[in-house]
């Protein structure tokens, strides 16, 4: 037997060309059948759907609802959807792990676009519920809210705004977080500082050759790089310094308090060696001891508190010339807009119940992430817990310096992957930002006009 | 004549219905799931589409232009053509020495074909995330021997070169199992009576294995040289475990570009160009190695 007549063919024969072309032209036509509706620019705009009336609607009797378990909260999850179900006995809540984190929860999400596996309830990041609403995926929630007396009034405005746009609200506030400044007091004291997170960059500058010689001459800082990270925590250097990404659609990059702002980040990481940036996990390198103190999310808080061997101190993240500023993260929950008024109906109660007061605080009593109603900030949940764990107050404090996101990182698609290419530039090859931060300009405008702007 | 020519006739048919039996179900599986989405995927990167929107505009080859002038591109197909280089000729190397090894009769050469051969059964998910904690810098088993010889360890997940290298490795370590097993079954078809008749004649073992064993083993090459390369080019699952293509973009591949500008970035016509492109450089490189390489292929 001849062996390459049995592993790879190559003899192209007149029949075969035939069979393989009507095989193409087959599955061509099948293919024409799938798809987007394609227009010109012009078309591919938003049409304004009527609103609503949710006057008569039925609330169905089953809905799903896509969640990654923010924090670990797999068993909180499930205990809320216990006591909604027994509140309202009539739906049934069926959760789906969607995913690990909020990326894997929206990459999923739109690419059930179109099918029957779209979720009533799904998880909606900081830097996706907008990619959301331009693909038409959720339904604004203010007149649904306004339906249940949802009272959204009660809401931190901050992160109910966080979902605003075009004068809607396109998401509820759910696990929402901060960054914080975490520090091990054992290194603190050794190092002979007051008890207390630095209160501007330039005290940090001041603290830390101290930090580093109790340290055996380690960087005392430990700061993480990666998309859906970097881009956000430098927000605080950035903005304290009075910088930006981006004001609304227009690119801030190039202006002279951003570029100093990375250039503040290069110097500190390259030539004072006051930071370093984390080979993987820059909060499991705190809580492993290996840096005195690092910048990470609200919602790490009790994961921190369970595995550091040292105590641990939060305060709010250093100030710059121009003021305290924290970016919000974390996600909210958006309704699915190819459902039916019945599933959504029943959606919007599960997520009003998902948003009171008491829920929110529950949630954030088990996971770190803060309370996203005023009411609960310093209700009886909260107050408990204040008593037990004092750092579970420096995230609520910390609300007062929140500041929304600039568009360009949390609306332009690869927004944020352009801007973390260029501070890992920043941090890991020691770039100057003036030559670092120009193309990633260039590149979220280009992403914005082909990617945002047809759509709006 | 004519009993003969219907008796023809329904063998025929009897023979096309076995064939639409047999066949159908799995051509039908095929044009569902293989040519339908490659058809697809063409006409997609001819769209500007978000995924999940049900809206898109026709931009004909912007997409293309697009990455081809993207100053990303040369740093994405550099990383692309090392990555499949170190690891189809590593492997290959790697993988025929493991297979002498174990072609001899050893004890316990039973367990050691299994142990060589296991990793290829794991999912590259396990195997990205075990490895993760192998080249720690501060906790890993490489930063301890390193450490304890005095040496520091490099910075696997800081430095770009030295990511690439760890993905590799780690590429290597899963893939050359299967390079091995399939050698050590062509190692073990070569006619004993060959290599007694090189022995009779005075050849070495280098010189039998280089005049006799390497040109028999032809067709073996030739075959992993197709499958691990077309496997190498679409490597994406150890990639997105260790490092999700970075630092600095350091271990993006165009299959792990292909995956983030379509599910991150959610440009579904931009990734389904780069997909395109992929694709056409795959069936080159396969019509190349079929048409020239396979020339050279000594069959027994």
């Amino acid at each position: 037997m001849n062996p390459r007549s049995t592993v790879f063919s190559s003899t192209l024969t007149r029949r075969n060309l035939l069979t393989l072309s009507a095989a193409l032209g087959g599955t061509a036509l099948l293919a024409a059948c799938a798809g987007p509706s394609v227009g010109d620019a012009g078309q591919a705009a938003a049409s304004t759907a009527p609103a609503q009336d949710w006057t008569g609607i039925k609330p169905a009797s089953s809905i799903t609802w896509w969640t990654n378990h923010p924090g670990a909260s797999m068993a909180t999850e499930q205990a809320m959807i216990n006591g909604f179900q027994a509140a309202n006995p009539g739906i049934t809540v069926n959760m789906v792990t969607a995913g690990a984190n909020y990326d894997e929860i929206a990459q999923k999400f739109q690419a059930a676009a179109g099918t029957d596996s779209v979720p009533d309830l799904v998880g909606a990041s900081d830097v996706w519920w907008f990619r959301y609403m331009i693909n038409q995926q959720i339904i604004p929630l203010d007149g649904l809210a306004s339906h249940l007396n949802a009272n959204t009034a009660d809401f931190n405005t901050t992160l109910y705004d966080d979902y605003k746009y075009a004068d809607s609200h396109w998401a509820m506030p759910y696990a929402r977080s901060t960054p914080l400044f975490y520090y091990n007091k054992t290194l603190w004291s050794a190092a002979g500082l007051p008890d207390r997170a630095p209160a501007t960059w330039d005290e940090f500058d001041q603290w830390a050759p101290k930090l580093s010689a109790v340290m055996n001459g380690a960087a005392p800082l430990g700061i993480g790089k990666g998309t859906s990270w970097a881009a956000w925590w430098f927000c605080n250097i950035m903005w304290g310094k009075g910088g930006a990404y981006s004001s609304d659609w227009s690119m801030k990059l190039d202006q002279p308090e951003t570029l100093e702002a990375g250039n503040y980040l290069r110097r500190i990481i390259n030539d004072d060696k006051s930071a370093a940036v984390s080979a993987t996990d820059s909060t499991a390198d705190f809580g492993a001891g290996l840096s005195a103190c690092t910048v990470a999310s609200t919602g790490s808080l009790t994961g921190i508190l369970a595995s550091a061997k040292f105590e641990v101190g939060t305060g709010f993240l250093p100030a710059g010339p121009k003021g305290a500023f924290t970016p919000t993260g974390g996600t909210g929950m958006a309704i699915a807009s190819s459902k039916s008024p019945e599933q959504q109906l029943a959606a919007g109660m599960f997520l009003k119940y998902l948003t009171d007061a008491e829920q929110t605080a529950t949630f954030s009593a088990a996971t770190g992430y803060m309370p996203v109603r005023t009411s609960a900030m310093d209700g009886a949940t909260m107050t408990a817990i204040y008593a037990k764990k004092p750092q579970f107050r420096t995230a609520v404090d910390q609300l007062k310096n929140a500041r929304s996101q600039d568009w360009a990182r949390s609306f332009v698609p690869s927004g944020d992957k352009y801007l973390t290419t260029a501070l890992e530039q920043i941090m890991l090859q020691n770039s100057k930002a003036e030559d670092v931060f120009p193309k990633a300009s260039a590149d979220i405008s280009t992403s914005y006009d082909q990617n945002v702007k047809p759509y709006l | 004549m004519t009993s003969t020519a219907t008796r023809r006739r329904g063998r025929m048919a009897r023979n096309w219905l076995m064939f639409a039996a047999l066949a159908g179900p799995n051509i039908l599986l095929l044009i569902a799931f293989t040519y339908k989405p490659l058809l697809q995927s063409f006409y997609y990167s001819t769209l500007q589409w978000n995924i999940g929107s049900s809206r898109a505009i026709s931009v004909g080859l912007r997409n293309y232009t697009d990455w081809l002038t993207d100053s990303q591109t040369p740093h994405v197909v550099g990383v692309t053509v090392v990555f499949t280089l170190a690891t189809v000729g590593g492997g290959m190397v790697l993988g025929l020495s493991l297979a002498v090894l174990l072609n001899r009769r050893l004890k316990l050469i039973g367990p050691a074909r299994t142990i060589v051969v296991a990793p290829y059964v794991l999912s590259g998910v396990a195997v990205g995330l075990l490895w993760l904690f192998v080249f720690d810098p501060n906790f890993g088993i490489v930063a301890a021997v390193l450490g304890f010889v005095g040496l520091p360890s490099p910075a696997w997940y800081n430095d770009p070169q030295w990511a690439l290298v760890m993905v590799i490795i780690v590429q290597l370590w899963k893939n050359v199992g299967y390079i091995a097993l399939i050698y050590l079954a062509g190692l073990q078809a070569i006619p004993k009576d060959l290599l007694e008749a090189a022995s009779l004649d005075g050849a070495g073992p280098v010189r039998t294995f280089r005049r006799v064993i390497l040109p028999l083993l032809g067709p073996t090459t030739f075959f992993l040289s197709v499958t691990t390369l077309l496997s190498s080019l679409q490597s994406f699952d150890i990639i997105q475990a260790m490092t999700k293509g970075g630092p600095l973009e350091g271990t993006t591949t165009m299959m792990y570009e292909i995956y983030r500008e379509g599910f991150v970035a959610g440009r579904a016509g931009y990734s389904s160009a780069v997909a395109t492109i992929l694709f056409v450089v795959l069936l080159i490189v396969t019509l190349v190695q079929m048409r020239f390489v396979e020339r050279k292929v000594h069959y027994a």
